[in-house]
């Protein structure tokens, strides 16, 4: 049953908070692909993968930090190879071709994984200094009684503010960012000012991957380690970014929290919240075709 | 003029012209026939032939359908390793062929035609399940289909292995409705149930956690889910405790956190995770990072319950989070009778590790179907069927055990584990401690209490 107490709305407020951290990381990826290449890339969520189970193999051998520096770093590289060897050639294709080759590709990075790794869960094992809960009523007085909150998830949303603004402050405030919107907007004019925009977009896309890689250290613990998830998170990240628009990344990050608010205000009851994020998909899309803040244009 | 000729011109000087050729030779045809036309089906040893029935050559094949990909690929694949064991001990003899009473296994294959086997993936989905059984029935011929994970899955292949004749031996299979509502003469079950779970758990965790408890319940939304949560609750209520609330999880829930704030915005102190396989894996991790083990409501601490437990979930969990956890099993490694010791020390032998509860269920499957033929003397399904009614075995690592007539449900004893301390465990595979032995007579119940029906000996 629906709970209105202050304490009810504030938990699942926050819960709302961390899921949509989740959506908004793995699909400001997506996003950031689509916007820059124009390639539906299927396959991300399965980057998604790749860095979990490198997070946690990593983070057993070698601690956290180091999971931390070389996760996003393998992933980044390994965006790169897969933007040369395999998506590069279907940058002139219709997108239902990008969509099942970058799926073939998902699947086969899945099982993989589990050849190698098993089909059971692997635990993650939560570093000691995030290790614990937050005791929000000291925090937020308005709160009745005991409300805690775990500290992890807290930090989540934490590197997913970091992460945006990270993403914003290098697309606006860099030359490299003013070169990559360029190149969204007409990829052939700079291409005549002799500005080599394919290795520009290269490392988009290497950078799309690296924030899977982040997202893979610091969402492990909580989607946990098992060949299934990557799907599983794929759906909803991209109704993500088509409810956000396409490209977008600020509607990617306003979809995303939408998406986990909802979730979470209907989690008492499964067929509404099984439901919730296709309903709000259908709404948006017949209402706003190119999506919340999606390019005039643009998929609609 | 005429075309017609005359008889006289078409007939040879034997007498026989072509015409009286044909018609005797369509009258002998038919009359040569007419014994199997009039007993159409009807075979050497009097049966009539139902699905694979009769086996024709010197082998006989069996079909194990387990989940080889999907979210129980772990379980099926220690499944499948207990089947190809108990294949060997069939043709070889060894194994619970020296413990299992009575028993006419003699090692020497079944009704003199050695075993083989074919295998498919269920994929842990009900539709690519009953294909692949599908497939092994009329492709490869297999008398009998053994496997499943799940439930749901389990279900489906009963109903379609009772319409086409074909005995189907349940592998992991928890759920009240398979042995209950969805129970088909054709199907038969030796792994325990949610209801005899609840049964033995309700009066355990009371002792434990004390009479004057609340409970919430998280739980998976299939038919096993339902069952279960139905299960414990009946039972813990019974005890005097009540329960706070119950939220359906989608199966592929990865993040339970949503539901989790649910619970502690309630007055619960109990979270009973009704969760199987990766679910309870994912449910309790997450529960475990909210601060749940560590936390009081009501005055006392809360408790977290998994009334299903198995050690490839404790192990996906992690022994820091289920130290002290509670839940039932059907079997586990660790038991010193006789038939439990010389079926792990075969397995491991084999395979270098000990086997799980569900290598343990597929495998008695395995040999109590084989012996049943043995017993009926024949492959022929409702004999078989009519020897496994209330078949009373012992030596299979459960005691004294009834594969009961009117549910084809196994009563036995069965077990209320533990979780071990990371520091308590002895091995890789040490996650759980038997902490009582529940005896069949505990575990035992009316089966009146299920509706369903079995359906005829003869598929339709």
């Amino acid at each position: 049953m629906f709970d209105l107490s202050i304490n009810a709305f504030f938990m699942q407020l926050l819960t709302g908070l961390q899921m949509g951290s989740i959506y908004v990381l793995i699909a400001l990826g997506l996003t950031l692909i689509f916007g820059t290449l124009g390639v539906v890339n299927f396959a991300h969520g399965a980057l998604y993968l790749v860095a979990i189970y490198l997070a946690v193999s990593i983070n057993d051998a070698m601690g956290f930090g180091m999971a931390l520096v070389l996760v996003p770093t393998i992933l980044f590289i390994l965006g790169l190879a897969m933007e040369r060897g395999l998506i590069q050639f279907f940058y002139n294709r219709p997108h239902t071709d990008q969509i099942l080759v970058t799926f073939g590709l998902a699947i086969v990075i899945q099982e993989l994984l589990k050849w190698v790794f098993g089909a059971n869960n692997i635990p993650f094992a939560i570093p000691s200094w995030g290790n614990g809960i937050i005791l929000m009523h000291e925090w937020f007085p308005f709160l009745e009684g005991f409300v805690v909150y775990p500290k992890w998830r807290m930090i989540l949303v934490v590197v997913s503010i970091v992460t945006v603004s990270a993403v914003f402050a290098l697309l606006h405030w860099t030359t490299f960012g003013l070169v990559i919107r360029a190149g969204m907007r007409d990829s052939e004019m700079l291409q005549f000012l002799g500005v080599n925009i394919n290795r520009r977009f290269m490392i988009v896309f290497g950078l799309g991957s690296l924030i899977a890689g982040i997202a893979g250290v610091f969402g492990g613990p909580v989607t946990q380690v098992s060949p299934e998830v990557g799907m599983h998170l794929l759906v909803p990240s991209f109704l993500v970014v088509v409810i956000g628009g396409m490209g977008s990344l600020s509607g990617a990050v306003l979809a995303g929290i939408l998406i986990g608010m909802a979730q979470s205000f209907t989690a008492y009851d499964i067929n509404l919240s099984t439901i919730i994020i296709y309903l709000i998909t259908v709404i948006v899309l017949l209402v706003r075709p190119r999506g919340l803040l999606g390019a005039k244009g643009v998929f609609e | 003029m005429t075309d017609v000729k005359s008889d006289k011109s078409n007939k040879s000087a034997s007498g026989w012209s072509r015409r009286d050729v044909l018609k005797a030779s369509s009258v002998g045809a038919v009359g040569a026939a007419t014994p199997m036309f009039f007993t159409k089906n009807a075979w050497a040893d009097g049966h009539d032939a139902i699905g694979n029935y009769p086996v024709k050559g010197s082998e006989v094949v069996f079909g194990f359908n387990v989940p080889q990909t999907g979210a129980y690929a772990d379980e099926g694949a220690d499944e499948l390793r207990a089947y190809k064991l108990a294949v060997k001990h069939l043709n070889n003899g060894g194994g619970m062929l020296e413990t299992l009473k009575p028993s006419k296994l003699t090692g020497n294959g079944v009704l003199g035609k050695k075993v083989t086997y074919v295998t498919g993936d269920t994929q842990t989905n009900a539709d690519a399940s009953r294909t692949s059984a599908r497939r092994m029935i009329e492709r490869d011929k297999v008398i009998m289909v053994t496997g499943g994970s799940s439930s749901g899955i389990a279900i489906a292949q009963q109903y379609l292995c009772h319409e086409l004749g074909i005995i189907f031996m349940c592998g992991l299979t928890h759920s009240n409705d398979t042995t209950g509502k969805d129970k088909r003469r054709y199907g038969f079950r030796h792994f325990f149930n949610a209801h005899m779970t609840g049964k033995a758990l309700a009066p355990v965790l009371s002792s434990e956690y004390g009479k004057d408890r609340r409970a919430f319940h998280l739980t998976a939304d299939y038919s096993w889910g339902h069952t279960q949560q139905e299960s414990m609750q009946q039972f813990t209520e019974a005890e005097g405790w009540a329960t706070e609330g119950n939220i359906m999880t989608p199966l592929k829930t990865t993040d339970f956190s949503q539901y989790l704030a649910q619970v502690l915005n309630s007055d619960a102190d109990v979270l009973v995770l009704n969760h199987y396989g990766a679910n309870m894996v994912n449910s309790l991790t997450n529960a475990v990072n909210f601060g749940m083990r560590d936390m009081q409501k009501n005055g006392k601490n809360l408790e977290i319950v998994v009334p299903l437990y198995s050690r490839l979930m404790a192990k996906g969990a992690g022994s820091t989070n289920i130290d002290g956890v509670l839940g039932t099993s059907g079997w586990n490694w660790a038991l010193q009778d006789e038939g439990s010791k010389v079926f792990v020390k075969a397995f491991t032998d084999e395979y270098g590790f000990p086997p799980s509860q569900a290598a343990h269920t597929c495998y008695v499957q395995t040999l109590l179907y084989a012996n049943a033929c043995e017993m009926a003397g024949t492959f022929y399904p409702p004999a078989v069927i009519k020897a496994l009614e209330d078949f009373e075995f012992d030596g299979a690592g459960n005691g004294s055990t009834l594969y009961r007539g009117v549910d084809h449900q196994c009563i036995k004893s069965m077990l209320v584990m533990k979780g071990k301390s990371p520091s308590a465990r002895t091995s890789d595979f040490d996650y759980l401690e038997v902490l009582q032995e529940v005896d069949r007579a505990t575990a035992d119940y009316d089966p009146s209490i299920f509706p369903g029906e079995l359906g005829p000996y003869k598929p339709a």
